[in-house]
């Protein structure tokens, strides 16, 4: 059975940090959106070649909560 | 004929006050609703004023706030003075003892602000703290309601948290 799996790190200000694996195509980001909610604001977006491709199994977001 | 006259620091904050004429052996008292009647014969006091062991023709000198500064209240003429303690007993003039607990208030200042910036940075570091917490709190208790299971790990101060879940 496909497994997903996030990885998220909370840095000692608060900031997180997520890392996914296992997601198709953005639904990687809707599932961080989905997680997190709108009570954080994304400053960056790191995305792989497979993100591209539409061929994804993993993409990296860092984000950072609002204070 | 000239003059030069030399005025004090402004008395305002009634802590820093309070531990200058503590450590000036000043012995100052609070006067509260509960101790007003032991010192009422001997002073013209009322709540919140700050006695000391200073007596005068008056009775015990004291501290009063006048909506901006605490001011040294005394006979003018320093008549009949003496020191009402058991340990100390040396009377010093008005001006040689304003002059002395003018000193030591700049020191008790110093170190209230540095008591107040100790303050603030706890506060800051309570607040940093507490934010982490509710952001665990938060990610977690999402990740589980949405059929993630949770693995933590304590990383270098950092909190990781492993979420899984098959589709």
């Amino acid at each position: 059975m496909p497994e997903q799996q996030i990885t998220l790190t909370i840095d000692e200000e608060g900031a997180i940090t997520a890392k996914t694996a296992g997601f198709k195509g953005k639904s990687c980001l809707e599932a961080l959106e989905k997680l997190l909610g709108n009570t954080t604001d994304i400053i960056q977006v790191k995305t792989t070649d497979e993100y591209h491709q539409q061929q994804t199994i993993e993409c990296k977001n860092t984000i950072k909560q609002r204070n | 004929m000239s003059a030069v006259i030399k005025t004090t620091t402004p008395f305002t904050i009634s802590e820093v006050l309070f531990a200058a004429l503590t450590k000036l052996g000043a012995e100052p008292i609070i006067i509260t609703a509960e101790n007003i009647n032991n010192f009422q014969n001997r002073s013209n006091v009322a709540i919140d004023n700050i006695i000391t062991n200073r007596k005068d023709y008056n009775g015990l000198q004291l501290f009063r706030f006048n909506g901006k500064v605490w001011q040294l209240q005394h006979d003018q003429d320093e008549y009949e003075t003496s020191i009402v303690s058991a340990v100390n007993k040396e009377y010093q003039s008005v001006s040689r003892f304003l002059n002395e607990l003018n000193g030591i208030y700049q020191v008790c200042y110093q170190t209230h602000l540095k008591n107040l910036a100790e303050l603030e940075r706890q506060k800051i570091e309570q607040a940093r703290i507490d934010r982490v917490a509710a952001t665990r709190l938060q990610a977690i208790t999402e990740a589980k309601a949405q059929g993630y299971s949770v693995k933590e790990k304590n990383i270098r101060g950092k909190i990781q948290l492993v979420l899984t879940r098959s589709v």
